[in-house]
């Protein structure tokens, strides 16, 4: 990781290597004592750009074409060979929860620098090298390992969107159904025109159940209404 | 319905970070700048466990009406004296 580098008078001195200022210090970068202040500086930098705003919002515009793409593979294999296409797909799904996982443990995570302030009570550039070292270590296993707290606003946040997701889906799925019905209907296909409104049928009822799956979990759990107490009747 | 808070001022007045008021009320410290700035309206648990925490009555550290500034309150104390 160190490399002799000569100057213009000819003295050597140790220098970190193109490979470790790049890349090698995120892959060991875990172990105390071994990064500098630059590294440091990135570190922390890489820590607080997921805590800014415009950061995750070029992320989740970013987002749609990595899905397009991700469904064009996943058309292409499918039309070479049925099978490879669902292990495709498959297997794209599994990457998309991995990331979404690990984005949902993102902003739970805290930062570096409150992590300094809670373990050791100091600020993060006033710590030890160990101490960072320990800091971040901790953080990139709670990081992968989901070790985070959910607190209440973390609890709510995740309900609101989650609400706000399916107030965009539920539209969205009724738009997507009645479309099915007209290529099933209208398309250039008569001979499948029959299993297609099978697919079609089934697809509907799929919808409705998830449209109303909201109102039938209420009906399930809504306790039951308490009536007037007598002692205030008019 | 937005919730003003004064948790700011009592922090500073207390010398006490973000982190260690969350770790004491069991939530995140984001959670603890979202409440400052106004950005999250607390449950009621978390209201009294951090009302508790200053040893104020919930109404000093929450209400539904912005807060006078210390100021404000000085200079009304005075003219009532005067």
């Amino acid at each position: 990781m160190v490399v002799n580098v000569s100057d213009a008078n000819n003295n050597v001195k140790k220098e970190r290597s193109w490979f470790w200022k790049k890349i090698g210090f995120w892959l060991v970068s875990a172990k105390s004592g071994t990064l500098g202040p630059e590294e440091w500086a990135k570190v922390r930098k890489m820590s607080r750009s997921g805590k800014n705003r415009r950061t995750r919002r070029l992320f989740a515009l970013l987002w749609v074409p990595v899905v397009a793409f991700e469904i064009a593979v996943s058309l292409r294999v499918v039309r070479v060979d049925p099978w490879a296409g669902l292990m495709s797909a498959a297997w794209l799904v599994v990457l998309m929860g991995l990331t979404v996982r690990a984005l949902r443990i993102g902003f739970a995570q805290v930062s570096l620098e409150d992590r300094a302030l809670m373990d050791y009570g100091a600020e993060f550039d006033a710590l030890k090298e160990k101490q960072r070292g320990e800091i971040f270590q901790r953080a990139v296993r709670d990081g992968l390992f989901g070790r985070v707290k959910v607190d209440e606003h973390e609890a709510e946040q995740r309900l609101r969107a989650q609400g706000d997701a399916y107030r965009l889906l539920a539209p969205a799925l009724i738009v997507f159904v009645a479309g099915y019905w007209a290529v099933c209907l209208l398309g250039p296909f008569q001979a499948a025109r029959g299993a297609l409104a099978v697919t079609a049928v089934v697809v509907t009822w799929l919808a409705a159940l998830v449209l109303a799956a909201p109102t039938m979990i209420r009906m399930w759990t809504q306790p039951d209404e308490p009536g007037e107490t007598a002692a205030v009747a008019e | 319905m937005s919730l003003h808070n004064r948790i700011a001022v009592l922090r500073a007045e207390k010398k006490l970070s973000r982190a260690r008021l969350a770790s004491s009320v069991g939530v995140n410290p984001q959670t603890i700048g979202f409440l400052e700035r106004g950005d999250y309206t607390p449950s009621l648990e978390l209201a009294f466990k951090i009302a508790e925490h200053f040893g104020l009555p919930v109404e000093a550290v929450f209400s539904p009406r912005p807060f006078r500034t210390l100021s404000e309150q000085v200079y009304k104390l005075h003219k009532r004296e005067a």
